[in-house]
């Protein structure tokens, strides 16, 4: 785990990992999330609805970005105060997606950052894209 | 457009409510939502709007909006 602090940030700062969210994991989100709609839960309903697979919960994939304020992109001492995100092309369970940020504003008054993030697919196509705004507490 | 009706987009924009309306003695006792969070996002908003930076000091001090505008005026030159 990371633990920039902000005067350890800069503009144009990035970080980027892999990640997979397997069908366990659709599975263990449904049911803490209550959110049981067959698009995420059945295949066949998916399928018919013109999907490849089951689709991942669009809150699911977004929990990336926690990750990668969280771990990442400052780490420790992450506190997310804002998401605006965008969901451009649905997320299947089993593909590894490119997650990354990079920083494009900071706020020196109440040590923001902005980061523009965005969760790729392998072939490099966007799925989700999102504005975070981070605060630090050092 | 004048540095109060800039700023007053701006207000509109992070409360998500086109009633508000800029006075000079407004604090965030006047607006509801008016919490830290949405207070950071004005800053950062007037930052952007205006190109300039402030720094905790100087908005620690601000005792109402009319004193916000006073400040964004001397800092950027504008005078409308």
């Amino acid at each position: 785990m990371n633990e920039l602090r902000f005067d350890q940030l800069s503009l144009g700062m990035r970080a980027d990992f892999d990640a997979v969210i397997s069908a366990t994991m659709v599975d263990q989100f449904a049911a803490l999330s209550g959110d049981l709609s067959p698009l995420h839960m059945d295949k066949d309903f998916a399928v018919a609805a013109g999907h490849k697979d089951r689709v991942v919960h669009g809150l699911l994939s977004a929990s990336l970005f926690s990750t990668l304020v969280g771990v990442h992109l400052p780490g420790k001492h992450a506190l997310l105060h804002e998401i605006k995100a965008g969901f451009h092309n649905p997320v299947y369970p089993g593909e590894t997606l490119k997650v990354g940020g990079e920083i494009t504003y900071l706020n020196d008054a109440y040590k923001q950052a902005e980061i523009k993030a965005s969760i790729l697919g392998s072939d490099g196509k966007k799925l989700v894209s999102a504005i975070l705004k981070v605060g630090l507490a050092v | 457009m004048g540095v109060r009706d800039r700023l007053q987009g701006i207000f509109r924009d992070v409360f998500d409510d086109d009633s508000i309306v800029l006075f000079d003695a407004m604090t965030a006792n006047d607006i509801a939502d008016w919490d830290s969070l949405t207070h950071i996002s004005l800053v950062v908003a007037s930052e952007k709007e205006f190109k300039t930076r402030f720094i905790l000091k100087e908005v620690k001090a601000l005792k109402n909006v009319g004193e916000f505008i006073a400040m964004i005026r001397q800092k950027t030159g504008l005078d409308e």
